[in-house]
C-alpha cells in the first residue's frame, strides 16, 4: 500500500480545501452583472472592491442567481443550511434543489454540511500537527542537545562567573515579569531591562575569572524538567493548563501540545548526543578549535536527524490525536472551530447520528495509521 | 555504583520533580481559579452579589480571611522596593490593580495608601448621608473614581457643582490635596530594584502542601463535598477498566506474539503485522462511539449493556454480588481500551522474541541439541518476557489518558469523568489536587518499572549519566 498518496491527498485538501468546499460560487451573474465571489472575497474584505448588499448578508446558498458555477461542494464548513436542520443522514431525503447541492455526508444539528467540515478538518489536523511538531522539535533539540552535550560535568564555570550568571538570570526573570505587571508603561522598568540585557551581552565577553571549577548540572536540571512533565498524563496536562488562557485559540493549543511533546524528542536527542560527543571525530573537531555550537550543529545533529524523523512522525500523530480528544470533549477549543474532533462531539449527545462519527473518525484513523506506518518505514530504513 | 545509591538517587530526583509539579499546580490553581472569594459570596447570596469597590476591602477581606487567602503565597518573594512588605494583605483585586498602577506612576506608597484611605472614608461618610439623591450621585461618582488611575482625571471627576460638593467639602479638599502631592511624585530609578523577602512557613502554598501530604484534599468549591470522598468513589472504576484492559491485553499478546515470532516468514504473520499496526492506529474513542451507537439500537445485540447501568452497580456492590452482568457491562469500554494496547504489545513481544532468537547463546543451545520446546520456553521466553513486564509501567500514563475519553463516552463514573466534570463546572481545587495525585501515581509507576528493570537485568549500568534515554 502506498501511504504516500494519502499524504498527497491530505496536503491537497489542507491547502485547497477552501476552493473545493465553499458557499461562494466561482462565478455568478447577479442582476445582470458578473462576479467571481470566491476570488474577489479577499479584496472585498480589504475594501478594494464593492459587492451588492445581498452578498454581504452572508447566506449565499439562499440567493437567487441568474447563472452560477459552484465549487465542488457548495457549502462552507460554517454555512447553515436552514432547509436541512437537525441531523440529516446521508441517506435521508434531503431538502435540496439538485444532486449537486446534496449533503453527501449528511448535516449536523444546526444544518452544517459535514463533508465540507470534514475537508476543513484536514487543514486543522495538518496545521496543529505541523506547528506543534516544529515547536516541540526546536525545544527538544535545543534542550536535549544541551543536556546531552554538556552532561552534568562538562559545563564548567569559575565561581564568580557562576554567581554573576545566576544573578543575571534571576534579574532577567524579574524585570520581564515586572514589565508585564506594569503593562510596559513604566519607563524605569524598561531602562532596567535594557541595562540587564547590556550586562548579559557583557557577560558573554567576560574573561573567566579564575579556574573554571564549578560544574553546572545542566543535564540534571533538564532531566528533572523532563521527568516532571512526563509524570503527568498528556491529556491531564493539557486540560490542567488550558484554563490558563482565558479564551484559548488554536495557537495556545499548539503551544501546549508542543510543551507536552518536546520531552520525547529531548530524550532521544540527549541520548544520541551523549553517545556521539565522546567519539573520536568530535575530539578531533575540538582539537581543531571548532566551537561548541558548530560541533553540535554541523557534526552531531546531522547524525541524529535519521532517528529524529521517526519521532517527528509519531509526534505528529500524537498531536492530531490530542487535538481530536480536545475537540471531542469540547474543552478548550475556541467556539466555532470545526475539526474532526468537534464534529464527533455531537455524537456524544445523539449516538444515532452515525455519520458524524464514521467519517471524521475514519479520517483520524487514516492520518494516524499513515503517520505511524511512515514512522515504521523510516525505522526499518534507518536500521 | 551500587543498587542502593542508584535507588536513592532515583527516588530523590522523583521527589524533587513531584515537588516541582506541586508548585506549578499550585501556581496554576491560583491563576486559573478566578475569584474564589467572589464566587463563594455569589453562591451564598444566590447569584446577586454587588459590592462598591470602596467598601469591598472590608467585606471581601473578611471572606478572604475565612478562606485563608490573606497569607503570602509562597515562602519568599522577589518584589521591587516600590511595593511595601504588606502589599499582599490587600485582597480586593480591583483595589490591587489600581494601587499598583498608581504606585508605578508615583512610587510613593504612603501617599497612595492615604489616597485610598481618604477615598474610603469619603465613601463611608456618603453612605451615612440621608439625602438619597446626593448619596446615590456620590456613590456612583466614587465608583467611577475608584477605577481611575489618571490623576488629572480623578481631579476633574472630583469637582462638580458647589451645591453637590458642600456637604463633603473637607473630604474633597483632603483627597485633592493628596492628589496634588501625588502628582508631584515620580518613582526614582532605584525604587524598582528587586528586594528578596522571606515569609517563613506561614504561607498558602505550605499549608496546601502539608494538607495534601497528610491526606486532606480539601473540599470541592462547587458542591462542598470532600474531594477525598469523590476520589474514593471514582478510583475503583478506573482501576477496574484499566486493570482488565491490561490483563486482557497481556493474555492476548503473549501467545500471539510468540506464535508470530516462531513463523516469521508465513504470509499470516505478514498480514497480521499490517493488521496490528492498523489496530494500533484505530482511535479508541471512535470505536467507542460506534459501539455505543450499536448498543443504543433496539436490536443491536448489546442488550447486556446499558448506558445508565453504572449507578445500579454503584449501589448494589458490583462485582461481589453480580459478577457476570457486571463484567458484561464493563466489556465494551474494556474492549475499547484493550485492542490498541494488545496490538502494540503483540508487536513488541514478537520483536523481543525474535531479538532473543538471534542471540549467540541460542545458537549454542541449538548446537548442543536441546529440544525445541525446552529451547523456546526455558531459554528464549524468560528473556523475551522481561522487557514486556517492565514496559507496563511506562504504558500507564497513556492508558490513563485514553481512559478519560472512554469513561466520558460510556458514562463510567471513574476518575476521567470526574476530571472532565470538575473542569466543566470550574471546580479547580478538585482538578489540581487530582492532577497532582495522578502524576504522583504515574511517577511511582515509572520508578517501579525502572527498579524492576534494574533488578531483572544486572547488565544495565547504574550510572545515571550513562542511563541512555530511559
Amino acid at each position: 500500500m502506498k501511504i504516500r498518496y494519502f499524504f498527497y491527498i491530505s496536503l491537497f485538501l489542507a491547502v485547497f480545501g477552501d476552493w473545493i468546499a465553499n458557499e461562494k460560487p466561482f462565478f455568478c451573474r447577479y442582476q445582470g452583472k458578473d462576479y467571481f465571489p470566491l476570488f474577489e472575497a479577499p479584496f472585498v474584505k480589504l475594501g478594494w472592491k464593492q459587492w451588492p448588499e445581498a452578498f454581504q448578508m452572508g447566506s449565499w446558498i439562499e440567493l437567487q442567481f441568474e447563472r452560477k458555477v459552484n465549487t465542488l461542494i457548495p457549502y462552507s464548513p460554517e454555512t447553515i443550511d436552514r432547509n436541512n436542520l437537525g441531523l440529516k443522514s446521508p441517506f435521508d431525503i434531503q431538502n435540496t434543489n439538485s444532486l449537486w447541492s446534496r449533503h453527501w455526508m449528511g448535516t449536523d444539528r444546526i444544518g452544517r454540511d459535514v463533508l465540507s467540515g470534514w475537508i476543513r478538518g484536514f487543514r486543522m489536523a495538518a496545521s496543529v500537527g505541523f506547528l506543534s511538531v516544529v515547536i516541540a522539535g526546536i525545544l527538544g533539540i535545543f534542550l536535549g542537545g544541551l543536556a546531552g552535550y554538556y552532561g552534568n560535568d562538562r559545563f564548567r564555570l569559575s565561581l564568580w562567573k557562576a554567581v554573576i550568571l545566576f544573578i543575571l538570570i534571576i534579574g532577567m526573570f524579574f524585570w520581564i515579569s515586572l514589565g508585564f505587571e506594569s503593562n510596559w508603561e513604566s519607563k524605569p522598568v524598561i531602562y532596567w531591562l535594557l541595562i540587564w540585557v547590556l550586562l548579559g551581552i557583557c557577560y558573554v565577553f567576560l574573561p573567566s575569572l579564575g579556574r573554571p571549577r564549578m560544574a553546572i548540572p545542566i543535564d540534571g536540571f533538564i532531566g528533572l524538567l523532563i521527568q516532571a512533565i512526563d509524570a503527568i498524563p498528556a491529556l491531564f496536562f493539557l486540560l490542567a493548563l488550558l484554563p490558563l488562557a482565558k479564551n484559548p485559540d488554536l495557537l495556545d493549543i499548539v503551544l501546549l501540545i508542543a510543551i507536552i511533546r518536546w520531552t520525547g524528542i529531548a530524550r532521544l536527542v540527549r541520548a544520541a548526543f551523549f553517545k556521539i560527543r565522546d567519539l573520536e571525530y568530535i575530539q578531533a573537531a575540538r582539537l581543531l578549535n571548532i566551537n561548541h555550537f558548530n560541533i553540535c550543529w554541523k557534526h552531531i545533529l546531522p547524525n541524529v536527524m535519521g532517528s529524529l524523523w521517526i519521532i517527528f512522525a509519531y509526534s505528529f500523530a500524537g498531536a492530531i490525536l490530542l487535538e481530536a480528544y480536545l475537540g471531542y470533549l469540547g474543552i478548550g477549543m475556541p467556539s466555532g472551530t470545526i475539526s474532526w474532533g468537534s464534529q464527533m462531539q455531537q455524537v456524544r449527545e445523539t449516538p444515532s447520528a452515525w455519520w458524524l462519527a464514521v467519517f471524521p473518525g475514519a479520517a483520524i484513523f487514516m492520518s494516524l495509521f499513515s503517520l505511524q506506518r511512515m514512522g515504521e518505514l523510516l525505522e526499518t530504513k534507518s536500521l | 555504583m551500587t543498587m542502593l545509591t542508584y535507588l536513592s538517587k532515583r527516588i530523590s530526583t522523583l521527589i524533587l520533580s513531584l515537588w516541582f509539579i506541586s508548585i506549578c499546580l499550585f501556581y496554576l490553581q491560583k491563576n486559573v481559579a478566578g475569584d474564589i472569594v467572589l464566587l463563594q459570596s455569589k453562591a451564598r447570596s444566590n447569584g446577586s452579589f454587588y459590592i462598591h469597590p470602596l467598601a469591598a476591602e472590608k467585606v471581601y477581606g473578611a471572606e478572604a480571611v475565612r478562606l485563608n487567602l490573606h497569607k503570602p503565597l509562597f515562602y519568599f518573594s522577589l518584589k521591587s522596593a516600590l511595593f511595601p512588605d504588606t502589599f499582599y494583605r490587600i485582597q480586593y483585586p480591583e483595589a490591587i490593580k489600581i494601587q499598583k498602577k498608581l504606585l508605578f506612576q508615583t512610587g510613593n506608597w504612603s501617599l497612595v495608601q492615604s489616597y485610598y484611605q481618604s477615598l474610603s472614608s469619603f465613601y463611608e461618610k456618603v453612605s451615612q448621608l440621608e439625602n438619597k439623591r446626593l448619596s446615590i450621585f456620590w456613590k456612583e461618582r466614587l465608583q467611577k473614581i475608584a477605577y481611575l488611575d489618571d490623576l488629572t482625571a480623578i481631579n476633574a471627576n472630583l469637582s462638580v457643582s458647589k451645591e453637590m460638593e458642600r456637604p463633603f467639602d473637607a473630604e474633597i479638599r483632603k483627597v485633592k490635596g493628596i492628589i496634588n502631592q501625588l502628582s508631584k511624585c515620580s518613582p526614582s530609578f532605584f525604587n524598582f530594584f528587586p528586594v528578596p523577602k522571606w515569609y517563613g512557613f506561614e504561607n498558602q502554598y505550605h499549608e496546601w502542601f502539608v494538607k495534601i501530604i497528610s491526606g486532606d484534599f480539601g473540599t470541592s468549591t462547587r458542591d462542598g463535598r470532600l474531594v477525598k470522598d469523590k476520589l474514593k468513589e471514582a478510583i475503583p472504576w478506573t482501576l477496574w477498566v484499566n486493570g482488565l484492559a491490561i490483563g486482557f491485553a497481556y493474555l492476548f499478546s503473549f501467545p500471539m506474539g510468540i506464535l508470530m515470532a516462531l513463523m516469521p516468514k508465513s504470509i499470516w504473520t505478514k498480514w497480521l503485522n499490517h493488521f496490528l499496526l492498523a489496530l494500533y492506529a484505530l482511535p479508541a474513542f471512535w470505536i467507542g462511539s460506534l459501539l455505543l451507537f450499536q448498543a443504543t439500537l433496539p436490536g443491536g445485540g448489546f442488550s447486556f449493556f446499558s448506558i445508565s447501568g453504572w449507578t445500579f452497580y454503584q449501589q448494589n456492590g458490583g462485582f461481589v454480588n453480580q459478577p457476570v452482568p457486571f463484567l458484561l457491562q464493563l466489556s465494551l469500554p474494556v474492549f475499547c481500551m484493550t485492542y490498541g494496547l494488545a496490538a502494540y504489545l503483540t508487536a513488541y513481544m514478537q520483536s523481543s522474541f525474535q531479538k532473543v532468537l538471534k542471540e549467540p547463546y541460542i545458537l549454542y543451545a541449538r548446537i548442543k541439541g536441546i529440544s525445541q520446546f525446552r529451547l523456546y520456553f526455558r531459554h528464549v521466553l524468560p528473556n523475551a518476557l522481561l522487557p514486556q513486564i517492565v514496559f507496563i509501567a511506562g504504558v500507564i500514563p497513556a492508558l490513563i489518558t485514553g481512559s478519560v475519553v472512554i469513561e466520558v463516552i460510556f458514562n463510567i463514573p471513574g476518575m476521567g469523568r470526574l476530571l472532565i466534570d470538575s473542569i466543566l463546572s470550574q471546580d479547580w481545587s478538585t482538578v489540581y489536587t487530582f492532577v497532582l495525585l495522578v502524576s504522583c501515581l504515574t511517577a511511582l509507576g515509572l520508578i517501579v518499572s525502572d527498579i524492576l528493570l534494574v533488578i531483572s537485568d544486572p547488565r544495565i549500568r547504574f550510572s545515571s549519566t550513562k542511563n541512555e534515554g530511559s
